[in-house]
């Protein structure tokens, strides 16, 4: 205990921070989501008395709502493709730039890794709405892009207001989050193994595929958790650039709370959404651990 | 005790706050040469603070924010917070300037007798439109069916947005229908619902927010919107020197009319600023600049001389008595019409 005491001090006011910003939280949201809404916003008491004393004013009625009518699930699963495609994507274009940044010379990395974390240094709002401009019939980029399909005979297409630029702009909102985590993986790789490999008459591609890669695991995972969650309630981008067919589960949420004035509902919904992002990662660390030990 | 009582005091604190008003409106919602003005005239300082919606001003208030003096909320909004007793009646003996007010805009169903509200300004949600545009490609411009009907929209596709606001798109649909905008007839609503899901492929967004934008700059020519919007985007393309010009007309099937009101918070920490503040806004000429800044409707007789000439001439902003007749404040739903409605908007947004 003693022993531990040292641990516990470090640990405690994180712990602490947790317990009340998010435990306590969400343990609130899940209450609100048994509750009845109130009359005009907010929710109605907990517990309703008459002549017999008082009663428990509970329901299920918003998880009955959600299983009602498979409207909403499939707002889930138009989300989750939504936040799966992003993933892929950002790991994509993520990977060849975090090994380029980690294999450059030393003196150049910190100001390569700077440079992705820039953009973090104007607002996000700024920035969706940059990606408004972009988008826009009138820009230069679409001029560009539908000048080029023209060639092919292929009619201007919209970008904007489209769920392509809604996922365009998530990718991009979200590509840091999946460099930094890579980088600082990739970074702390020991050269000596890739020229142990090569001394053992492995190619380039084998290289990377069988040292590289398998070493560069836990970053993939800690990147595509950073990347695939946020996503997962995002609200902002489709807000603004998603046009009448890129509405997310988030704007789902925000919509029970401000314009439907559903609290419970709205509750239930996101925490069914915390639920389905649990499953999914957990099944995924669990697989990932399972082949991972199975590899050895 | 002592300790006690100094607690309380902290507490108390904005009780006795510094000659402070917090002033909760909308954005832009307010002319900065009359808040100064009004600063003078107090010796006191406005804070403002903003929303950008009614609900969530009313969210902000059920979740329990306190220490706003002044709040402007709309008709509907205003109904929902007298009937939570969230408001301080308004003491009229303070208020001499009321007499100032058409009304027309007085007794409202929201605050029958104003016991608790004043009207502060108004705005029609409407049409506007690429005036060019709309010419060239032989479309109408006083009907609602321009945004509803594929004949027309076939013309127009992807160059179309509609707010973002179950209550106003259901209120225009159902005013194309000839049904009141205050109808809650659920078969109404249907018929309403399918109007709305024929007519979606054609618009490009559910927008209450960029819209000015896109149609100054020519992205969007037609779009369903707040008449103080359609000014801001009409004066914006005029200033930026754009060969088109934005216009905005109330539709002949009728319109929504949305009454904003100041209201005293019940929990206000100086109800005698508040009053002061209610009374000064009330004066022609300060209640003018508003209009003349952002062209809202203004239901205060004595701002017209004030006005200009151009925004009072506007029978979209200041409606005359037969396009008057045909404006209609949007009413609060209950809960139960609250959700049939929710589960439709969201059937329209999905599908």
């Amino acid at each position: 205990m003693a022993k531990n005491f040292g641990k516990w001090l470090i640990s405690g006011p994180p712990v602490l921070y947790l317990v009340v910003f998010f435990v306590i939280p969400t343990c609130i949201m899940v209450l609100a989501s048994f509750r009845y809404a109130g009359e005009y916003g907010g929710l109605a008491p907990i517990f309703l008395h008459d002549a017999s004393g008082a009663h428990l004013n509970l329901t299920l009625e918003s998880y009955r709502e959600f299983f009602s009518d498979f409207i909403y699930s499939w707002l889930f699963i138009k989300t989750l493709i939504y936040a799966l495609v992003t993933t892929f994507f950002c790991l994509l274009t993520a990977y060849p730039l975090a090994l380029l940044i980690a294999r450059s010379a030393s003196k150049y990395r910190d100001l390569l890794v700077l440079l992705v974390i820039l953009p973090f240094w104007s607002n996000f709002l700024i920035r969706i709405y940059a990606w408004m401009i972009l988008l826009g019939p009138q820009s230069a980029f679409s001029a560009a892009l539908n000048g080029f399909l023209g060639i092919f005979g292929v009619g201007p297409v919209r970008l904007l207001f489209t769920p392509f630029a809604v996922v365009l702009c998530l990718i991009y909102v979200q590509l840091p989050f999946m460099v930094l985590p890579l980088y600082a993986n990739l970074e702390k790789h020991d050269p000596a193994l890739l020229d142990a490999a090569q001394d053992l008459g492995a190619n380039g591609w084998q290289r990377f595929w069988r040292v590289t890669f398998p070493l560069s695991l836990p970053g993939i995972y800690a990147g595509i958790a950073l990347v695939f969650i946020p996503v997962l309630g995002i609200f902002a981008v489709p807000d603004i650039l998603g046009g009448t067919r890129g509405i997310m589960i988030g704007n789902l949420i925000k919509q029970e709370f401000l314009e439907a004035r559903d609290w419970p509902f709205g509750s239930a919904l996101s925490i069914m959404l915390t639920i389905g992002a649990m499953i999914i990662v957990g099944g995924a660390a669990l697989v990932a651990r399972r082949r991972g030990r199975g590899d050895v | 005790m002592n300790r006690l009582f100094f607690l309380l005091c902290l507490v108390a604190m904005p009780g006795f706050a510094a000659d402070e008003l917090h002033l909760y409106n909308w954005n832009n919602y307010i002319a900065p040469e009359t808040v100064d003005r009004f600063e003078a005239y107090c010796k006191c300082k406005v804070i403002q603070d903003y929303y950008s919606d009614n609900e969530e001003l009313l969210a902000k208030l059920a979740a329990g924010a306190k220490g706003y003096d002044i709040l402007v909320p709309t008709g509907n909004a205003l109904a929902s917070l007298v009937r939570q007793g969230a408001l301080l009646p308004l003491d009229k003996r303070l208020i001499p300037n009321l007499k100032n007010i058409n009304p027309a805009y007085l007794n409202t169903p929201f605050d029958p007798g104003n016991r608790y509200s004043v009207p502060y300004a108004y705005t029609t949600t409407l049409i506007g439109y690429n005036v060019e545009k709309m010419k060239r490609l032989g479309l109408p411009t006083d009907t609602w069916a321009v945004i509803f009907d594929p004949k027309y929209l076939a013309r127009v596709k992807g160059r179309v947005t509609v707010l973002d606001s179950q209550r106003e798109l259901m209120a225009a649909a159902l005013k194309y229908l000839g049904y009141s905008a205050n109808d809650t007839v659920e078969a109404h609503w249907y018929r309403a619902e399918q109007v709305i899901l024929r007519a979606k492929p054609y618009w490009a967004a559910f927008n209450s927010s960029s819209y000015i934008k896109e149609l100054t700059v020519g992205n969007i020519w037609l779009v369903h919107g707040y008449s103080n919007d359609m000014f801001q985007a009409q004066s914006d393309a005029k200033a930026a020197r754009r060969k088109f010009t934005i216009g905005f007309s109330i539709p002949k099937e009728g319109a929504v009319l949305a009454l904003d009101n100041m209201v005293i918070h019940k929990y206000a920490p100086r109800p005698d600023l508040a009053h002061k503040f209610i009374n000064f806004m009330l004066d022609g000429k300060n209640s003018s600049e508003l209009t003349n800044m952002i062209g809202s409707g203004n239901p205060n007789l004595a701002a017209l001389k004030y006005i200009n000439p151009e925004i009072a001439s506007n029978p979209a902003i200041f409606p005359g008595k037969k396009e008057l007749g045909k404006l209609e404040m949007l009413q609060d739903l209950n809960m139960e019409q609250r959700r049939v409605l929710n589960r439709l908007w969201i059937k329209i947004k999905i599908e």
